[in-house]
């Protein structure tokens, strides 16, 4: 390994712990703040009415924080790592090379997933706020939201693994 | 128009083009090509069009922006009051940063391709 990619993966971890620390804050202060951020909780909730599973939406907004937040924390790393290119294209390749082994490629499907669901639910709080949609559409637009990051998550993931698997 | 409103709208406005200019530059270096092939090379071609410069140039500022706006009010969120300050300055400066190294290479890479 070249001192420049050890250098990006310094700068890759830091990144990652960023995220995971941003995450405990975000989930700590919905416990503290919000009236809870346990899973079960959360669980015995959404086999609630209808109405009552706006619980979801709540959990759609840490969801959308913590992805947002992801992806920036990601992009400030990557406008670094491609500017190399104006410094010398050899430095660039040598670095960029990292993006195609394994571990970086299950990175890159994390990322595809919280762009999906962050560009998807982003559409979604459009549309409530344009249509003056109601709580009942809201959520139904969730559960799209949900499967359509799925599906394009499973699919994006065959691919971008697939020259490694 | 108040701060609010203006704040609301940026956001809003940044992230409707970047759901078309984050997905699109994804699928590209992703889906489209694998990324072990976007090299120097795949680069260098890249910029070579007016397109490719335009589209990162505004992937660029819209993502920094949207990026700053959203943390922004994540500081608001969770950081006490009187901490708020040291934690805004830093997100400016490093997105202010981010922007012109991003903008610098961009216009010197594109040259570089032209010519």
């Amino acid at each position: 390994m070249s001192a420049a990619q050890g250098v990006f993966l310094g700068a890759f971890t830091v990144v990652v712990l960023a995220v995971v620390g941003f995450a405990a804050v975000v989930l700590v202060s919905a416990r503290r703040i919000d009236g809870g951020g346990f899973v079960g909780v959360a669980l015995r909730r959404m086999a609630r009415s209808r109405r009552e599973r706006a619980e979801a939406a709540r959990w759609a907004f840490y969801a959308h924080r913590i992805s947002g937040f992801g992806i920036f924390a990601f992009l400030c790393l990557h406008v670094v790592d491609v500017s190399l290119y104006a410094v010398s294209p050899s430095l660039y390749d040598d670095v960029h090379a990292l993006y195609g082994t394994a571990p970086m490629r299950v990175f890159e499907c994390a990322l595809l997933v919280a762009i999906c669901f962050h560009t998807l639910n982003g559409l979604r709080l459009l549309a409530v706020d344009v249509a003056d949609l109601g709580l009942t559409a809201s959520l139904r637009l969730l559960g799209g939201v949900a499967s359509l990051t799925v599906v394009a998550a499973v699919a994006g993931s065959a691919v971008i693994l697939g020259p490694v698997t | 128009m108040s701060g609010r409103t203006l704040a609301y709208l940026v956001v809003r406005l940044t992230g409707l083009l970047l759901a078309v200019l984050v997905t699109g530059h994804f699928a590209v270096t992703h889906i489209v090509h694998d990324v072990s092939t976007t090299d120097a090379s795949f680069v260098a071609h890249r910029w070579s069009s007016v397109l490719w410069v335009v589209w990162d140039g505004l992937l660029l500022a819209c993502a920094l922006v949207h990026g700053a706006s959203g943390v922004w009010v994540a500081v608001d969120d969770y950081v006490d009051v009187r901490r708020r300050r040291p934690w805004r300055s830093v997100l400016v400066a490093v997105t202010t940063l981010l922007f012109a190294l991003g903008a610098v290479v961009l216009v010197v890479s594109a040259a570089r391709s032209a010519g």
